[in-house]
C-alpha cells in the first residue's frame, strides 16, 4: 500500500511537475525517535515528502513539513512561497518542542535563499543547520553528526533529474497535440513524437552543451512564452506561416486545413525550443528574469569571515580565507544570483549591485526575495523623492 | 548624493486581491466586515490577525480603536500601510510583519478585541489550534473575537451545491488574481474547544461565508 502510494505520487506529480501539489503540513514521526532524535524540515510538495520519507526509512527522526504552498523547496524558498514565517510556524505549532530536548533543526540547503537562519534562531531559539542539497545524502549527513561535506553542498543536474524535467515539459505540451484531433487525426501522433523527442534530447544531451551555457550573455533557445521582449521566435514563426500561405497560394491550392495543421504543429515545436531551459536546470538562473542582472558584491569592511556564504552557496562560489578572516569569491562566474549568501550573512557584508550601479540592501533582498526568481509583484525602482518613510529608502 | 532603491508594488495588485476575495465570497465580504466592526468601540485595543491590505484594520481604526495589524505578507502590508496613510489613521494603526505563531510574544489580556477576516482559512489545523489558544490568552476577560471566514456549509446538499457553484469561480478568480481561499470545517466547534464562548453567528453565501462573534469567558483569571 505504502509502495503503491509512492509509485502513484511519483508518476502523477512528475508528469504534472509544473503544478503545485500541496500535502498536509505538520510533524511526521519516522521510526522510533527519542528525545535527542534529529529534527529535519522540508516543504509540503507531495513528491518531495514521499521521497524523503523513503530515504529516511530505517532511521529514527522527526520530519517537519512546512507550508510551501505545494511547491518544491528551491522554487518556494527562492520565490517567496516558503518564508521564515512558515518555518517559525511549524516549529511552534506542530508540537515538536514537546518531543525533543534539543533545539536544532536541519533545513535543506536550497531553502537558504528565502529562509533567514539567524532570524529564526532569534525568534524561536531553534538553531538552523543547513543539510545537504540532495535528500538522498541525508543518512550520510546524519551519520557525520549533521555535517555536510562540500560534495553534498554542490548542486548538480544528474541524468535522472534531467529525465524528470524532460518529462515534466513534454507531457503537458504533448497534450496540446490533441488540439489537432478534430481536423488532422493522423497528425496527433507525429506531433507528440516530436514533442517528446525534442524534450528528451534537449535535456539528456545537456552535458554536451553545458560548458557553453556558462558564458555570460549566452542563451540556449529563446525564452518560453516571452514574445514581448524576445520577439525573435514569433517573428520566425510568422515568417514561416507567411511563406507557407504564399507558397500554397502561388501553387493555387490554398485552403484552411494545411495552414492550421502546419501552424499548430510548428507552434508546438517552437514552444519547446523556447522553453526556459536554463530556468529548468538547478544550475543556471532562469532566462525569464534577464533584466535582473544583479551582481553579488562583498563589502570587505563588514566581512568577518564567518563563512555562512561558503556553507549555503549551491555553486561553490566562496572560499573563506581564515588567515585574513575574510570571504573571497574565486569562482564568482558560477553565481546564479540565488541570494542565499546575502540572506544568511549575519554582518550584511554581501549585497546585490544593479547594472546601474545601485546597491540593493540585504534587508530588501530578505524581505522581498529579490533574486533570480523573485516576486513578480515587485520591481526595483529608483526614487528621487525623500518624502517616503519606507525603511529601505 | 543619495539614491533610493525602493520596492514598489504594481498598482493593480491590491485591487486584484480585493476583487478576487469579493468574487469568491459571492460579494458577502464587505457587508460582513461592516457588521462585525460595528461592535468595536472608540478607544479599544484591537488586534487584526492576517490584516492583508487592511480591510478590517481600517474599519476598526475609523471607529476610533487603536489597532495592531499583523500579516506574513510584506507586499500586502505595504498596500495596507499606504491605505492607512491615505486615510490619515497612522496614529491609530501599527502594522507588523509577523505570523500567528508569534502571538506568544503578546502580553496576556492585552486586547479588547481580536478581529480576523479570511485568515484562519489560510492556516493549517495545527496553526488554527495554536491561534485560538493564543487569542484566548491575549483577550481580556469578556473580550471579543470577531471572525469572518469561509467555512464548509452544513448539510450534504448545501455542500454539493456550494462546491458546484464555487468551482467555476475558483478558476475565474485564479485566472484574474492568482488567489484562492480554502474553506474550514467545524470552526465553531473548534472555538468552543479553545474555551471561547460563541455569542452569535451569521451565515451568508449558501452558508459558506460565516461571521462569528465570540468572547473570552468573563471570569478568566490568568
Amino acid at each position: 500500500m505504502k509502495k503503491l502510494r509512492y509509485v502513484w505520487v511519483n508518476v502523477l506529480q512528475t508528469l504534472l511537475r509544473m503544478l503545485p501539489f500541496p500535502c498536509p503540513t505538520g510533524l511526521i514521526k519516522i521510526g522510533n525517535p527519542g528525545r535527542d532524535a534529529p529534527v529535519l524540515l522540508t516543504c509540503n510538495f507531495g513528491l518531495t515528502v514521499e521521497r524523503i520519507k523513503r530515504v529516511l526509512e530505517g532511521l529514527d527522526v522527526y520530519l517537519l513539513v512546512a507550508n510551501s504552498r505545494g511547491v518544491n523547496v528551491w522554487c518556494a524558498a527562492t520565490g517567496g512561497l516558503m518564508t521564515d514565517h512558515d518555518v517559525v510556524s511549524v516549529l511552534k505549532t506542530s508540537g515538536i518542542e514537546k518531543f525533543v530536548d534539543h533545539r536544532r533543526v536541519t533545513l535543506p540547503q536550497l531553502a537558504a535563499t528565502g529562509i533567514d537562519g539567524h532570524a529564526i534562531q532569534k525568534k524561536t531559539g531553534w538553531r538552523i543547520d543547513w543539510g545537504p542539497v540532495d535528500a538522498t545524502a541525508i543518512p550520510a549527513y546524519l551519520r557525520a553528526g549533521s555535517e555536510a561535506t562540500r560534495e553534498m553542498r554542490r548542486v548538480r543536474f544528474p541524468r535522472p533529474e534531467r529525465l524528470e524535467m524532460a518529462v515534466a515539459w513534454a507531457f503537458p505540451l504533448s497534450l496540446l497535440a490533441f488540439l489537432l484531433l478534430p481536423f488532422w487525426k493522423q497528425g496527433v501522433l507525429p506531433v507528440m513524437g516530436i514533442v517528446w523527442g525534442l524534450s528528451l534530447s534537449i535535456f539528456l544531451s545537456f552535458p554536451l552543451y553545458q560548458a557553453r551555457l556558462g558564458q555570460p550573455g549566452r542563451h540556449l533557445g529563446f525564452v518560453f512564452f516571452d514574445f514581448g521582449r524576445h520577439g525573435l521566435p514569433l517573428l520566425i514563426w510568422t515568417t514561416f506561416m507567411l511563406g507557407l500561405v504564399l507558397t500554397l497560394g502561388l501553387a493555387g491550392n490554398l485552403s484552411w486545413a494545411p495552414v492550421l495543421r502546419w501552424g499548430l504543429s510548428s507552434l508546438v515545436v517552437l514552444l519547446i525550443l523556447c522553453l526556459d531551459l536554463m530556468g529548468s536546470t538547478p544550475v543556471y538562473k532562469s532566462g525569464l528574469h534577464d533584466d535582473r542582472l544583479l551582481k553579488i558584491t562583498l563589502d570587505e569592511e563588514l566581512c568577518k569571515g564567518a563563512g555562512f556564504c561558503e556553507t549555503v552557496c549551491p555553486t561553490n562560489v566562496f572560499e573563506v580565507d581564515y588567515g585574513r578572516r575574510m570571504a573571497t569569491l574565486p569562482r564568482a562566474a558560477g553565481c546564479v544570483q540565488c541570494g542565499a549568501c546575502i540572506v544568511q550573512c549575519p554582518f550584511d557584508a554581501l549585497y546585490f549591485g544593479t547594472p546601474t550601479g545601485e546597491m540593493v540592501p540585504p534587508d530588501t533582498i530578505r524581505r522581498f526575495k529579490l533574486n533570480l526568481m523573485g516576486k513578480r509583484l515587485v520591481r526595483v525602482e529608483r526614487n528621487e523623492s525623500s518624502t517616503t518613510d519606507h525603511p529601505d529608502a | 548624493m543619495s539614491t533610493y532603491v525602493l520596492m514598489r508594488i504594481l498598482e493593480s495588485a491590491p485591487h486584484r486581491y480585493e476583487l478576487g476575495i469579493r468574487l469568491l465570497t459571492f460579494g458577502s465580504v464587505d457587508r460582513a466586515y461592516e457588521r462585525l466592526t460595528s461592535r468595536i468601540e472608540s478607544g479599544q485595543r484591537v488586534l487584526d490577525l492576517g490584516c492583508g491590505t487592511g480591510a478590517l484594520t481600517l474599519r476598526a481604526a475609523r471607529r476610533g480603536a487603536q489597532v495592531k495589524g499583523i500579516d506574513v505578507n510584506p507586499e500586502m502590508l505595504e498596500v495596507a500601510r499606504a491605505q492607512v496613510q491615505k486615510a490619515s489613521l497612522a496614529e491609530r494603526v501599527e502594522l507588523v510583519e509577523m505570523g500567528v505563531a508569534e502571538l506568544d510574544g503578546e502580553k496576556p489580556q492585552s486586547y479588547d478585541a481580536v478581529v480576523t477576516g479570511l485568515c484562519l482559512s489560510e492556516l493549517s489545523h495545527d496553526e488554527i489550534r495554536y491561534t485560538l489558544e493564543q487569542v484566548r490568552r491575549i483577550l481580556r476577560p469578556g473580550g471579543l473575537l470577531l471572525i469572518a471566514d469561509e467555512v464548509t456549509p452544513r448539510g450534504r446538499v448545501r455542500r454539493l451545491l456550494h462546491a458546484l457553484l464555487r468551482a467555476p469561480l475558483v478558476v475565474l478568480t485564479y485566472v484574474i488574481t492568482q488567489q484562492t481561499t480554502h474553506a474550514i470545517a467545524n470552526l465553531t466547534e473548534r472555538l468552543r474547544k479553545a474555551g471561547l464562548v460563541i455569542e452569535s453567528t451569521h451565515a451568508s453565501g449558501l452558508g459558506s461565508f460565516l461571521e462569528i462573534v465570540a468572547r473570552a469567558p468573563a471570569g478568566t483569571g490568568r
